[in-house]
């Protein structure tokens, strides 16, 4: 069945380094082998709409880049992520995520998938009844770890995004900054290879935004690769880092050390 | 699998859904109730079977002239059908009851009623009782054999009584079978919507689950643990309600007919064979319901 979905995909066809859709200066030469997540050609139709949310769209991103993802609402950034994390499957072409072809992944395999990718969102989604370090534990006990692993690791991490001496503490009792360290905690502490970050600052002031930042730059500094969507400029702006910019479901432009956009 | 995780879980979700749960675990022991009283009326019937399978005779009233004159079946007429009904082969055996000792079990089968005053030995007739070696061509054979012969007054086939009986206890079985289906169809439909309102409450763990790459067993688990349980509490309260039902009405209501050895008496031993039955039941109907519902509605 999966197979005839992508018939359409010409046989021969392999991902060529003959730029990205749209992209301007093309300047990540994709190396196939380094890249931890690919995008061939990947199209997403839904069935409720005659536009493409996703218009052949080709990305590469190697190992320990940050990217931002940008764009205006409705150009295809959560259906990106979504399709990343197989929330969702393409209609037509190929995902990567490190060596697993996702949108043809059988859905036993999903799990294995998703404990490669960490997720964190504007809404932080932490779970109310359950302490800082219960929160983070949580992401580890589903999966099956050992509690002595779990007894280690939990601390650790917690430290690492800042919240040492705070694992009792419900989310109720944090601030947004700290609730936001909270559920990047959580998404990091199995060490992801990608951190798939929605908004992650939609909901935080400016300072407390920069904070967060800070964090997302030193995880990426582990190693991690970081894709984040935002509509935050002064971010994007501060940070130059590669900027995918989607636009109508297209790539509209890809370029390192980017900023938001002129004029916008 | 970390069973520690489980449990934990399994507990949240029984205290959240408390309500939920008690209704679904009082359903499920209703139900299954039932079908533990179907099943109890149905090894009732075997035994009962069993029991009349020894005893059962067709009896030969002879005429009240051969009962009044013939205290021993020595005479021409009684002798003649007796020799006749034992060199059947279907016959096993044919014993005498003249009216004497047909009034004295008269007499002891309703001892302490007013029946038994108004009874002469005069007004019983005499039978030859005969004990079939096959039972099932062998009242008939008799009956063709004996009606109409001379000294005959009628053929009784005690197996026409205790067909009624058998009928009363089908019909009991019928009845609580048909009730415990209906509760069935209730208790699937409560177990179905508890699993999915169990499911909604803990949309945000399950969400993070998914996310995090939880396995489907792992969150699927929780779920159908909390209805297996539901369904064994079920199942053990069932089994205590018919234990309690035992003593408090069955045993009364049946005492008459069981000290009469008429039927069989329930056991506690009935009621533990019933039991497991009935636990894997409550168990496998949970288990599948729950399993059902959340490949169909939940999205895990």
């Amino acid at each position: 069945m999966i197979d005839a979905k992508y018939a359409d995909v010409p046989s021969g066809w392999s991902w060529a380094p003959r730029g990205r859709v749209g992209c301007q200066p093309d300047v990540h030469p994709p190396v196939a082998s380094a890249s931890v997540i690919r995008l061939e050609r990947v199209t997403k139709l839904y069935k409720t709409s005659t536009r493409p949310a996703l218009d052949r769209v080709s990305v590469a991103v190697d190992k320990g880049e940050f990217v931002f993802l940008i764009g205006p609402s409705g150009s295809g950034k959560s259906t990106f992520l979504r399709l990343l994390l197989r929330e969702d499957v393409p209609t037509r072409g190929n995902i990567f995520v490190s060596d697993l072809n996702v949108a043809k992944l059988p859905r036993r395999r999903v799990p294995r998938l998703r404990q490669r990718i960490g997720c964190v969102f504007q809404d932080f989604r932490l779970l109310p009844n359950k302490t800082v370090g219960g929160n983070v534990a949580f992401a580890l006990e589903v999966i099956g770890k050992q509690s002595a692993t779990i007894k280690k690791v939990v601390p650790e991490v917690l430290d690492l995004v800042g919240l040492q001496g705070k694992a009792e503490r419900m989310p109720h009792e944090l601030s947004g900054g700290e609730q936001q360290r909270v559920a990047i905690a959580r998404a990091f502490v199995n060490r992801p290879l990608v951190l798939l970050a929605d908004e992650p600052t939609g909901n935080l002031d400016p300072d407390t935004s920069q904070d967060i930042m800070l964090l997302l730059e030193r995880i990426n500094r582990t190693g991690t690769t970081v894709v984040m969507a935002t509509h935050d400029h002064s971010i994007v702006d501060s940070m130059r880092r590669r900027v995918v910019e989607l636009d109508l479901g297209q790539v509209v432009r890809d370029e390192s050390r980017g900023v938001y956009g002129v004029g916008r | 699998m970390r069973s520690d995780f489980v449990v934990r879980e399994v507990v949240t979700g029984l205290r959240r859904n408390v309500t939920m749960t008690v209704a679904m675990v009082l359903t499920t022991a209703i139900s299954l109730g039932l079908v533990g009283t179907g099943l109890l009326a149905v090894r009732t019937i075997d035994r009962t079977e069993q029991l009349y399978s020894d005893r059962v005779e067709v009896q030969v009233a002879l005429t009240s002239d051969v009962s009044a004159n013939d205290k021993d079946c020595s005479q021409p007429v009684c002798a003649g059908l007796k020799s006749t009904l034992e060199n059947s082969p279907l016959v096993e055996s044919v014993r005498f009851e003249n009216q004497e000792q047909a009034y004295e079990r008269y007499k002891e089968l309703f001892a302490g009623q007013s029946l038994a005053d108004l009874v002469r030995p005069q007004s019983l007739p005499a039978t030859l009782r005969v004990r079939l070696s096959d039972q099932q061509a062998g009242a008939d054979a008799v009956r063709q054999a004996m009606a109409g012969q001379v000294g005959v007054r009628n053929v009784i086939d005690q197996r026409d009584v205790v067909a009624k009986l058998f009928d009363f206890l089908g019909g009991v079985r019928n009845v609580t079978f048909a009730l415990a289906m209906v509760q069935a169809v209730a208790a699937l439909l409560l177990i179905s919507n508890t699993v999915q309102v169990s499911a909604f409450t803990r949309r945000t763990e399950v969400g993070v689950m998914r996310l995090v790459g939880a396995t489907r067993w792992y969150t699927q688990l929780p779920f159908l643990i909390e209805a297996v349980v539901t369904g064994v509490v079920g199942a053990l309260i069932a089994v205590g309600g018919l234990l309690v039902g035992k003593f408090l009405f069955i045993d009364e209501l049946l005492s008459g007919i069981v000290s009469n050895g008429v039927v069989p008496p329930i056991e506690v031993a009935d009621i533990i064979w019933v039991s497991p039955i009935l636990v894997m039941i409550g168990a496998g109907i949970a288990a599948v319901t729950g399993y059902v519902t959340l490949r169909l509605y939940v999205r895990l």
